[in-house]
């Protein structure tokens, strides 16, 4: 039932005629990812084109979630996970062992399942991303929170309580902050890591709204598990399963006419 | 097995009436256990309360002799007669090598910390965490004799030199650091704390940084922080409860701490400007003088006791202001 209100908010976005083919922004090659000895990713192509929607879907430890998190190498954080093949960011090697880490991630922002507000005021959460890469004054600083929590579509709702905590927030409210704050730092990609999970059907439907809107200016990427949402935002989807990319087409095509038997099988719920 | 079957069936053969019976059994039970605990948690206020009241018992006759007088007097000549008594070093000596400490414990302890939790290769995880704790369980009398024969006579000969050297002739701090060589010093008393402290901190930041769920540090780094800017801004801020918690536990343990103390702070109740001077703490003066004392000397003592009680009591209720601000300030 909540599947349904939800979609129709927001479906009326799902483009009938697939848009045209876009420039690539990220070009995956031959990737292999490896928890220590485990083989997560086995030869993974694809591209992400710049300024659209790739979804992506699979049951739970098909790969999806460790594909994204290659994408800012937050792999590097843990000591025995490694990826091996080729990953262009444009011109940029991500996995160039002398990349400038902060730097990439500073081009590729990433929401997380669970909103992660960090322990301060709703202000200082945004502007604390802004002062890593920037000297501003405070009125320019005023200007690009708020222009921030507008592009987070959280604004009305925050703005006569700015130095409330951050961790006062509602969960869905939470979620729009973190979306701030993350396109306050003014990435080329984003990275939605099942994004609603944790959000109640309304808040979702504002995220997915958002998640179209950010889609004009930047590059994203999603994992969900709701395959609805993959068809109600994403103007391409990758089907994943046990560490490999079995499809990766247009979405429209994906849910209508998959030409794989597995991608067939799980958009119909047969398994996963 | 055999509780269950005779249960039920009994309830098997009376019905409603025996199950109210069974019931009450258990009421009984939950009724000792309420009370138990109950006995146990109002014992520590009876024991909080007869320390305090006894404190003050004993130390009326003091009170009595020299009133408030007694927090300003520096002099302190128990054998005069009349006695004459002032607390002044004793306090002063106290708060300035606890405040020294705990500027050496708090940075290292934290540091060690943030090293052991975000930085450390693992191999090296186990061997640093178990010296740490080995330092905890070092008996104090050990850091008192170490800071006597090792610590002492290299501040005297080789550390205070060279302050006095840098910055002999400034204002303020020429004072701080000049005056003659000795092993007995306020500073090596510090040195020893700061030392005897770090477990505490290190070990509790270590708990409570391990805490912070590794998704908001994903978040912090996912914006392109480095390693001190997630620590600084997430961090830290996180866990601020529970790392003022471990500096207040290493403040009390600072302000009490008597054996090692003793053994390095020289029992000089002359209040001197220079940190490399002998002076003494208010436990180290209870537990120097305390043995050969009687009458009103005693009666100070013990009122030296109950000050550094009311010292503990003001710096735990500082600790709680200060987290409230923090709150405030964090906007909750």
């Amino acid at each position: 039932m909540t599947e349904l209100s939800v979609s129709t908010t927001a479906a009326g976005h799902v483009p009938q005629v697939p848009l045209p083919e876009a420039p690539p922004k990220v070009t995956v090659r031959n990737l292999n990812f490896y928890y220590g000895e485990h083989h997560a990713l086995k030869n993974i192509n694809l591209t992400l084109g710049t300024n659209r929607v790739t979804a992506f879907i699979g049951p739970s430890g098909c790969g999806k979630s460790t594909l994204l998190r290659i994408f800012n190498r937050m792999y590097d954080l843990y000591p025995g996970q490694r990826a091996v093949g080729q990953l262009m960011l444009d011109q940029t090697n991500i996995l160039d062992p002398k990349l400038d880490l902060n730097l990439l991630r500073a081009r590729v922002g990433m929401v997380f399942q669970k909103p992660t507000p960090f322990p301060m005021t709703i202000y200082e959460n945004i502007a604390f991303g802004i002062r890593l890469y920037e000297k501003i004054s405070k009125s320019e600083m005023d200007d690009r929170v708020e222009k921030a929590l507008r592009g987070g579509a959280l604004w009305n709702e925050v703005k006569d309580k700015l130095n409330a905590s951050g961790l006062s927030l509602s969960g869905g409210q939470q979620q729009r902050l973190c979306i701030a704050r993350t396109v306050a730092v003014r990435p080329e990609v984003i990275l939605f890591d099942e994004p609603c999970s944790a959000l109640d059907p309304i808040s979702t439907a504002k995220v997915e709204e958002l998640i179209q809107e950010l889609s004009e200016d930047y590059t994203i990427a999603i994992v969900t598990h709701n395959m609805q949402q993959a068809a109600r935002v994403s103007d391409k989807t990758a089907f994943m399963y046990l560490g490999e990319l079995i499809e990766f087409d247009d979405t429209n095509k994906i849910f209508t006419s998959p030409s794989d038997r597995r991608t067939q099988d799980y958009i119909t719920g047969r398994f996963g | 097995m055999a509780d269950m079957a005779v249960q039920s069936d009994v309830m098997e053969a009376a019905g409603p009436y025996d199950r109210a019976k069974a019931l009450s059994a258990f009421k009984l039970g939950d009724l000792t256990f309420y009370w138990i605990t109950r006995i146990s948690a109002i014992s520590v206020l009876l024991i909080l309360g007869g320390i305090i009241l006894s404190l003050i018992v004993g130390a009326w006759p003091a009170m009595k002799e020299y009133g408030f007088a007694f927090l300003w007097t520096q002099r302190w000549a128990p054998s005069a007669d009349p006695p004459v008594l002032g607390a002044l070093g004793p306090i002063y000596g106290t708060l300035i090598t606890s405040v020294i400490a705990m500027l050496i414990a708090i940075p290292v302890g934290i540091g060690i910390a943030v090293f052991l939790t975000e930085l450390c290769p693992q191999v090296l995880r186990r061997p640093i965490g178990i010296a740490i704790e080995l330092l905890a369980g070092i008996p104090s009398i050990i850091y008192g004799m170490w800071g006597f024969f090792v610590l002492g006579p290299f501040l005297a000969n080789t550390f205070q030199p060279f302050m006095i050297r840098i910055f002999e002739g400034v204002p303020v701090l020429g004072a701080v650091f000049a005056g003659p060589p000795s092993y007995l010093s306020l500073f090596n008393a510090a040195l020893i704390l700061a030392i005897m402290v770090l477990p505490f901190i290190t070990a509790i930041s270590v708990d409570v940084f391990k805490t912070v769920p590794p998704v908001l540090k994903e978040a912090a780094y996912g914006m392109g922080c480095t390693t001190w800017e997630v620590v600084r801004s997430v961090v830290i801020p996180y866990t601020r409860v529970g790392v003022i918690g471990g500096i207040m536990l290493a403040l009390g343990r600072a302000l009490g701490e008597t054996m090692a103390v003793t053994f390095i702070i020289g029992n000089s109740f002359r209040i001197s400007s220079s940190i490399f001077a002998p002076g003494t703490t208010i436990s180290a003066a209870i537990a120097s003088e305390f043995a050969e004392s009687d009458g009103l000397h005693q009666s100070g003592l013990i009122l030296l006791g109950l000050l550094l009680f009311v010292l503990t009591f003001f710096v735990l209720a500082g600790a709680r202001l200060m987290l409230m601000r923090l709150e405030q300030k964090a906007g909750k």
